[in-house]
């Protein structure tokens, strides 16, 4: 449904973005992942047209976003961090003018959707007097105005408080369920990824270090916390056989090793095995352990 | 249509601002400090030689239609250029600034048409600012002085002597001449419209607009470039006051203001230019 092909991007000389490409499929909900700085905003802007790549291209839909921006922007909806709206007008006047650009303003169906952010109370007020969260319920209604096929957030859940994020994480799986949205979401937060995401693609440093199902990386190196005796030989012992020793009780298996022949080789071998149990690491964990390998690199 | 219903929105945009609002308010106190001036002993004194040397009679010429004349002349030269310079240095530059552009770019609109519907807004609040202009301060000029007489002329720089001794005339070349002023006035709203669709702040576009109009018109007075006066932007906006002569030189009008249609649109086009080729990033 959206792609980007060896997208590369430098501001003054410096790169920002090299040789970056990955693919979200439909009905994905998709995580853009990278430390500040990493490219993640400049690879959104390049989807939505607003940055020229220097090589590569985005596709929406098939569509080209270069080539025919009209075509391939037809189909989205985005919401930025701290959306800039004309706060000296109303809800439903900045809706008006801004779906006015997508074409033809349907009032039935700009009704629908402010009732169903939940802001009918408040459309017809000054978006001056609006809180940040009643703000991105705004956004999230002109962002779905009129009915895309792909929603593009960027940092949609900053500065919002619990409920609020609770409510936007629920409202975007929603409509995933309901409509089979497909959405890109780059966040900070990666506690809210790992609850709405399919796939993440990492940046860091302008470079695409990974892309893939959550699940898939956390099955690329699975880690166990056990509790051997003697600590010592059972470390030499595990190295030798492959396994990698991240801590004091702390291992990583390689993908293709089956943890039930390294207990019995552990046993075997004389080491009194007391505890050998996996870990789920949350995408925390993952992130950063990639990240540090890379920049170990 | 969908050009027209954009243009609305763009319009809504622009007059529903309160600082909108509060030029109109800063030019209605300018234009009674003016009207003021003219009601002072000195001035009338000044206005009755000026009309009494040239053989006509100062009850005759000393009207609202005269006085109406002067006040637009001098707010538009006054304040008109400021106020201008800023509406349009902030129409690209203070959205971009502000973000607001970011959610027009992720819509399938071209920059090419942001641009078009920006600069019309811009040129229709021109030409309507002129001639709210025009229309209050004959209001004004009315209550002061009453609606009967004349339209004296006089005009050192551009060589325009004329005069209108019926209402009726008086009246249609004073509306012709706020559409004059106004279509003027257009390029000196491109000329910092065109500074907004730079990477520049909207006082950064405002201040470079008014900068080139302060230099362009220090440089005619100067004795080298009074034979190339014409070439400049500033006598070029001048023109409108050929709309005033006895028998409109409609030629020299036409070399004028195609000079200045010419140059908004290469202004324009230096603009999107710079628009097209900016980076936006989120």
């Amino acid at each position: 449904m959206l792609s980007v092909t060896g997208l590369c991007k430098s501001f003054g000389g410096k790169p920002a973005l090299h040789d970056v490409s990955f693919e979200v499929k439909r009905g994905e909900i998709h995580g853009l992942l990278g430390h500040n700085g990493a490219g993640k905003s400049t690879t959104l802007g390049i989807i939505l047209g607003m940055v020229e790549p220097d090589r590569g291209e985005a596709r929406i839909g098939g569509v080209s976003v270069q080539e025919d921006h009209a075509g391939a922007l037809g189909q989205v909806g985005a919401i930025f961090e701290s959306p800039a709206f004309y706060d000296y007008m109303s809800g439903w006047e900045n809706l008006r003018i801004l779906a006015g650009f997508s074409g033809r303003f349907d009032e039935r169906a700009a009704r629908e959707v402010v009732e169903r952010v939940g802001l009918t109370k408040r459309i017809r007020s000054k978006v001056g007097s609006y809180s940040h969260g009643m703000r991105q319920r705004l956004a999230l209604a002109q962002a779905l105005l009129p009915e895309p096929q792909v929603l593009l957030l960027d940092e949609p859940t900053d500065g919002l408080d619990p409920e609020g994020i609770k409510w936007f994480r629920d409202f975007i799986l929603d409509l995933r369920r309901e409509r089979g949205m497909t959405v890109l979401f780059n966040s900070h937060l990666l506690a809210e990824v790992e609850q709405m995401c399919d796939r993440v693609t990492i940046l860091r440093e302008g470079r695409l270090v990974h892309e893939g199902a959550l699940d898939d990386l956390r099955e690329e190196a699975p880690v166990y916390e056990v509790n051997l005796e003697p600590w010592g030989d059972a470390k030499a012992f595990l190295e030798l056989n492959g396994v990698q020793v991240l801590s004091l009780g702390r291992i990583a298996l390689p993908s293709d090793a089956d943890p039930a022949v390294i207990v019995a080789a552990l046993v075997g071998s004389g080491i009194r095995v007391a505890a050998f149990a996996p870990v789920r690491r949350s995408l925390e964990d993952l992130y950063l352990e990639i990240a540090t390998s890379h920049s170990d690199a | 249509m969908n050009f027209l219903r954009q243009l609305r929105g763009e319009l809504a945009k622009l007059f529903r601002r309160p600082r909108t609002y509060l030029g109109y308010a800063v030019f209605l106190v300018m234009e009674s400090i003016i009207l003021l001036v003219f009601k002072l002993e000195g001035s009338q004194r000044t206005m009755r030689t000026l009309i009494e040397r040239n053989g006509f009679g100062f009850n005759d010429y000393y009207s609202s239609l005269t006085v109406t004349y002067w006040v637009m002349g001098f707010s538009m030269f006054l304040l008109g250029s400021i106020y201008f310079a800023l509406v349009a240095g902030d129409i690209v530059a203070k959205e971009a600034e502000d973000g607001n552009l970011r959610l027009v770019l992720a819509r399938p609109v071209s920059r090419l048409r942001i641009l078009l519907l920006k600069y019309a807004a811009v040129s229709i609040y021109t030409v309507t600012f002129v001639i709210f202009v025009g229309i209050t301060g004959y209001a004004m000029s009315v209550a002061a002085l009453g609606w009967e007489g004349g339209l004296f002329v006089w005009n050192f720089k551009m060589k325009v002597f004329s005069v209108f001794p019926t209402w009726a005339e008086g009246a249609g070349r004073i509306g012709l001449s706020a559409i004059g002023i106004g279509l003027s006035m257009i390029t000196l709203s491109s000329i910092a419209f065109m500074f907004s669709c730079f990477k520049m702040k909207p006082a950064a576009a405002t201040i470079m607009a008014l900068s080139i109009l302060f230099v362009d018109m220090v440089l005619q007075e100067f004795p080298f470039f009074k034979p190339y006066e014409q070439y400049f932007v500033t006598w070029r906006m001048s023109s409108w006051v050929y709309l005033l002569e006895n028998v409109i030189s409609w030629p020299k009008l036409a070399g004028s203001y195609v000079f200045l249609f010419g140059l908004n649109a290469t202004l324009f086009l230096i603009g999107y230019t710079a628009f097209r080729l900016r980076d936006f990033k989120t």
